[in-house]
């Protein structure tokens, strides 16, 4: 069925990629369309086949070329991109501006996103409440749709979600991939520890205050979605901070470093879902056989995942996110998705198709809206 | 052993593929249900807390809410109360409020719409000062910091 082909050993025949693809294909069409392509408007009808073509066909070229990070990685960077764009056209056609003001915290109309959740847990557990201004249910990015989503692909894919859901690590990947050779070899592998001590020290300062300290003062990403109104020394601060930190840990460090320095260094969620990865089926496993130990893989993962001594030992940590980007790299396949319990190499590429379709699915389906729209907004300018 | 696990894990993988399929179709139920839960409200340091009495004048209504002390786990002995005025508001505003609604008038304010004035004459001395005076979208809101 599945045929080696040397370096990429999970390629597939052109047949057998469409059929992989095929029920991406159908479950897409009736996500995406609802099962009820609507052409009264071309634009919006555009947007939505190209969308639908797009997802498609990165999916079927990762089952054709047997490379995943490459194609994940499209998706994900338009995924990040389109998401800017919609959250920034939504706030400019309402306030005419990317800043929020104090009415808009005071009427509760800010969006939520997934980088809140760790902030919550403590207050909601305490004081019965969710410490964001934002609705509960209904209208755009509500708390209860962001949780519920967050914990599926969590459960399902653990820190996968950084790498096939997070709509904002595409920002930090995509800087990443844009020099061929990093400037900066040496980085000290502790320095993955540092999303714990974030994690411990927003959750404190988070449930002390009631406020979202992380969200108010630190999130980098308010620079590519919204931020406070600049009203005063306080909010001039804030915004010197994320646009500081946007600059360095999204931007320039990724860029020299070729790793996603975000996501390794600073992201408080990261470390929730890190722990996560204890309890996701899927995993990515060694072949300490097939291994040569040439370290490839430890140069190009992005969040510090591998390590020489885990290569030699044949684990990957728990810190992998399971972007592929390793599994893309080893000439002697190696390294390969695994699920928990099954010894690598014993299922073929049961455990590939399985995590492919699980996280390729969401990111496919979670992203399409965002692209639709941003494409709809293109076509709309351009005809 | 090596079985029990092989197929234990299987399982999960297919249970995780299930979670996902069911996930975006379901997806306004499951929120709905989610939303349901004990701690889905905003906390009242947002939301500006419940309101406890309404003044229905002739073009506006003015909604005077609870104090709010809420902390981690007892109440702060600083607070604020949350004012909000409805409908067709003047471009000047003069109101006498009791919040503690206990009879007797706790503070005036005096807001200018147009010149972004806002002025308080306490009567109470919990009263302290104008925290936020901003326009929104149904009118005008003020929060005032109080004392416990």
């Amino acid at each position: 069925m599945d045929n080696n082909l040397g370096r990429t050993g999970y390629r597939k025949s052109l047949g057998m990629s469409l059929l992989y693809t095929l029920p991406m294909f159908l479950i897409t069409f009736m996500f995406i369309t609802g099962g009820k392509p609507d052409f009264s408007d071309p634009a919006s009808a555009l947007a939505i086949g190209v969308t639908f073509l797009l997802v498609n066909v990165l999916y079927f070229l990762m089952h054709y070329t047997g490379k995943t990070d490459t194609y994940r990685a499209v998706l994900f960077i338009i995924f990040a991109m389109t998401l800017s764009y919609t959250l920034i056209s939504n706030m400019v056609s309402m306030r005419h501006s990317m800043s929020f003001s104090e009415a808009d915290i005071m009427e509760c109309k800010i969006p939520f996103c997934h980088l809140v959740i760790p902030m919550m847990i403590i207050p909601a557990a305490l004081t019965k409440s969710i410490i964001f201004p934002g609705t509960i249910i209904g209208g755009f990015a509500n708390i209860a749709s962001m949780v519920v989503l967050w914990l599926f692909a969590t459960i399902a894919l653990g820190r996968g979600f950084c790498s096939w859901g997070c709509f904002y690590g595409g920002w930090d990947d995509g800087f990443s991939r844009i020099r061929k050779k990093p400037i900066i070899r040496k980085l000290s592998e502790s320095w993955k520890w540092m999303p714990f001590a974030a994690l411990i020290l927003i959750s404190l300062t988070a449930a002390l205050t009631l406020v979202p300290t992380y969200c108010d003062w630190i999130c980098p990403f308010k620079a590519v979605t919204e931020f406070e109104e600049v009203t005063s020394v306080e909010t001039a601060a804030k915004a010197g901070i994320f646009v500081s930190l946007f600059a360095g840990l999204v931007v320039v460090l990724p860029v020299i470093t070729k790793k996603r320095t975000q996501c390794s260094f600073l992201c408080p969620l990261g470390a929730v879902n890190t722990l996560s990865n204890k309890v996701t089926p899927f995993t990515v496993k060694v072949d300490k056989e097939r291994c040569n130990e040439c370290f490839k893989c430890v140069e190009v993962c992005p969040l510090f995942a591998i390590t020489r001594e885990g290569i030699k030992d044949g684990n990957i940590s728990l810190f992998c996110s399971k972007c592929g980007k390793c599994i893309d790299a080893c000439s002697k396949n190696a390294i390969m998705y695994g699920i928990k319990g099954v010894p690598a190499g014993s299922m073929k590429n049961f455990p590939r198709n399985l995590f492919l379709f699980v996280s390729f699915l969401f990111m496919a389906v979670f992203s399409a809206g965002s692209i639709i729209n941003s494409l709809q907004s293109l076509f709309h300018y351009i005809f | 052993m090596k079985k029990i696990k092989i197929i234990a894990g299987t399982i999960w993988a297919l249970l995780c593929l299930l979670l996902i399929l069911i996930l975006f179709p379901g997806l306004n139920s499951f929120s709905g249900s989610a939303a349901k839960l004990p701690f889905m409200k905003i906390n009242p340091n947002y939301s500006g807390g419940e309101v406890a009495k309404q003044i229905i004048s002739k073009n506006y209504t003015i909604d005077i809410r609870k104090p709010v002390f809420d902390g981690l786990i007892k109440e702060r002995k600083s607070g604020f109360v949350q004012i909000d005025w409805r409908g067709t508001i003047p471009d000047d505003i003069t109101d006498t409020i009791d919040y503690d609604l206990d009879g007797n008038a706790d503070f005036r304010i005096r807001i200018g719409r147009g010149v972004q004035l806002a002025e308080i004459s306490s009567f109470n001395c919990k009263v302290r000062k104008i925290l936020i005076s901003t326009p929104t979208s149904y009118g005008w809101a003020v929060r005032v910091e109080v004392q416990k």
